[in-house]
């Protein structure tokens, strides 16, 4: 589903930095683990197609992604690509409902009500379908954050720290969660992060 | 979901920037608007009204007032004159017609006005139904003043002196009878009760002989600027304003003395002997024999006549002539320049506007750099991203220009209910015109140049950068 081979990005101060080769097989799970600072939001971002890599490929699906032009990769992340970012990022004038309605349209305009029904009953959102995102706790944004990662069941899932701000419980319940999901749409999974503690929940990783 | 709709959120989730941007633009919009409506109605209506008639006269005073008064019933007379003056007026070989016009009296603030048939047939007005007068008495009613009054052919009303309802009371013994009801003209016509010039005489003329003690109350003295006169009810023809200051004043207080339940007085030949007696002074300065009328509506056989005949007329007789063609041109001069001056205020408020549109549009992109860096990993295109603030931008547009053209329309509806009060006159609300269309184009085209200029960052707008930034 994913394989990487001899990838660097070089930063905009001249400084390359080189990455191993990360192999994912379809509805895997893969945890990235290394300190803040080697890149892995960066890796991240090139595996998304949001970077271009200074050297080296990536293939998502079968597809290179070097061989897509702009508009064909803006496509074909948001059709196979779930991103679950370290820092929530919603649409602030639009509710719950319709922040999951609007990732569902884009690319393919899809309108899955029962989906969202679904999705947003297992993450405890489903009271909060109609409220303001601002308006929402830390733990429902967190949760919110991922069913937008899902909510098109992509073919992988990128999700960046996601634990970083919860606590043990919450930590366990959150990678869980994402497991849990990622199993139900049949999604490869690839977390990247710092945590420790995520580690004994994987049996698959990469140390950076 | 449709782009359409998250622009839409985009806009009302700033209120108070909204709410800026909308005051601005419509507050231009409506100004534009409604100036120009209202200096199209009022010129277009001006100059249907003068168009069958190419010069007026009347009795010397300020041709503009002699203008509105006789041509546009607006205003009060400058007088009278004498039919017999105005008669060698209407034999002289330039003129094709001069029709006599004479009022005074308004039937619940509607003109009554005496003249003559052809008169109906320059303002090409044709019966609705029933048939045009023969008799005195007989009255065929503007389109409006029959619908706003209810009138009916055969039913008859009582005149009032004066001009404006509240003025004066009834000539109760002389009903007027409704023969016929006018189709709509679109002119002045509309507000008028019209009937033959004898009703107009005789509604003021009775006999004289019962009513002795009205001699002394001679109605040619009264300027119509005399508010108190009004309250005894003798007088009438207050219109008329004549050269000399005659010392009336006293005689009203002597008849306002008398109460001999008179509405009315007589304006006839066979009083004046008497009256002539009661007021020696006034003796030299008036023919009573001669009937009056209030002004000559005249229309020119050759182009000749308009050079010719005013100048002759204001300087050998004692009338004046007035062109309305002239006085209206003036008038609309006078409204041109404070119509530019509004133009030129609105236009200032729409450039303020625009940029107010280009100001808020940049700080919301700014602001929401990292929704537009979210949307292009959900996979909208940097096209998209620009569509959607474009969208937003006209939806401002749309909107400010929808409430500013409503908002200007409102105004001319105000406008037409107070001109409707006062003068008879009413505007139309019209649907879109043409250049509102083009002003619409050009705020769209204004929001488009605001929503460009905004969206540079979109175009440079880095998203993985821009999604690690917190």
């Amino acid at each position: 589903m994913v394989e990487t081979s001899n990838l660097a990005y070089a930063y905009e101060n001249g400084q390359e930095l080189s990455f191993p080769d990360i192999g994912l097989s379809e509805g895997e799970h893969l945890l990235v683990i290394g300190p803040s600072g080697v890149g892995k939001t960066t890796l991240l971002y090139l595996m998304a197609g949001l970077l271009l890599p200074s050297k080296g490929k990536v293939s998502i699906a079968g597809t290179e992604l070097s061989s897509l032009s702009r508009r064909e990769m803006d496509k074909f992340r948001g059709e196979q690509i779930g991103l679950i970012f370290q820092q929530y990022h919603f649409i602030k004038s639009l509710n719950v409902s319709d922040n999951l309605s609007l990732r569902q349209s884009f690319p393919k305009n899809v309108n899955d009500k029962e989906r969202r029904n679904q999705l947003t009953e297992r993450l405890g959102l489903a009271e909060h379908l109609h409220k303001k995102v601002t308006a929402l706790s830390q733990g429902q944004q967190q949760r919110l954050s991922i069913a937008l990662g899902l909510i098109h069941r992509p073919k992988i899932i990128f999700a960046d720290e996601p634990t970083s701000n919860l606590d043990d419980v919450n930590c366990a319940k959150v990678i869980d969660l994402l497991k849990e999901e990622a199993e139900i749409c049949k999604s490869s999974l690839l977390i990247i992060t710092h945590d420790l503690r995520v580690m004994s929940h994987f049996k698959n990783k990469v140390v950076l | 979901m449709k782009l359409g709709y998250l622009a839409f959120r985009n806009m009302v989730s700033k209120p108070l920037n909204l709410l800026l941007s909308l005051l601005l633009l419509s507050l231009s919009v409506s100004l534009v608007t409604f100036v120009l409506q209202l200096s199209q109605q009022l010129g277009g209506q001006l100059n249907k009204n003068i168009a069958p008639f190419d010069m007026v006269v009347g009795a010397k005073g300020s041709p503009l007032q002699l203008v509105l008064s006789s041509v546009l019933h607006i205003d009060v007379p400058t007088g009278n004159i004498k039919l017999e003056e105005a008669a060698a007026i209407q034999k002289h070989p330039f003129v094709q017609t001069g029709i006599p016009v004479s009022y005074g009296d308004n039937y619940k603030g509607f003109r009554i006005l005496g003249t003559e048939l052809e008169y109906l047939d320059h303002y090409n007005a044709e019966l609705e139904e029933g048939e045009l007068y023969e008799n005195s008495f007989e009255v065929v009613a503007g389109s409006n003043v029959a619908q706003r009054m209810g009138l009916k052919i055969g039913d008859s009303f009582v005149s009032s002196h004066g001009l404006a309802a509240s003025e004066g009371e009834a000539h109760d013994d002389h009903p007027f009878i409704i023969k016929g009801i006018l189709k709509p003209t679109g002119t002045v016509v509309d507000q008028l009760l019209i009937t033959n010039l004898e009703s107009i005489w005789e509604a003021h003329d009775h006999g004289e002989d019962d009513h002795e003690e009205e001699g002394h109350e001679h109605e040619e003295n009264h300027e119509h600027g005399e508010g108190d006169h009004h309250e005894d009810g003798h007088e009438h023809d207050d219109d008329h304003e004549h050269g000399e200051d005659h010392e009336h004043e006293e005689d009203h207080k002597h008849e306002e003395g008398h109460n001999h339940g008179e509405k009315e007085h007589e304006h006839g030949e066979g009083d004046h002997h008497e009256h002539e007696e009661d007021h020696e002074h006034e003796k030299e300065a008036h023919h009573e024999e001669e009937k009056e009328i209030t002004s000559l509506l005249v229309k020119f056989k050759s182009p000749l006549g308009m050079v010719q005949l005013p100048r002759f007329i204001n300087e050998n007789t004692s009338m004046q002539a007035a062109l309305p063609g002239f006085e209206v041109q003036r008038l609309m001069g006078l409204l041109g320049s404070g119509v530019q001056t509004i133009n030129g205020i609105a236009l200032a408020i729409l450039l303020v506007s625009g940029l107010s549109i280009f100001i808020s549009l940049l700080k919301t992109i700014r602001e929401r750099k990292q929704e537009l860096a979210l949307l292009r990993t959900y996979g909208l295109r940097t096209r998209q991203l620009l569509g959607l603030a474009f969208l937003e931008g006209i939806f401002l547009a749309l909107i400010g220009f929808l409430l500013g053209w409503l908002l200007g329309r409102l105004g001319i509806w105000g406008v037409s209910q107070y001109m409707k009060a006062s003068y008879g006159y009413a505007l139309q609300i019209n649907g879109p015109e043409v250049f509102e269309l083009f002003l619409l184009g050009l705020i769209l085209v204004l929001a488009t140049i605001a929503t460009l200029l905004a969206s540079g960052s979109i175009f440079k707008l880095n998203v993985a950068k821009t999604l690690s930034d917190a």
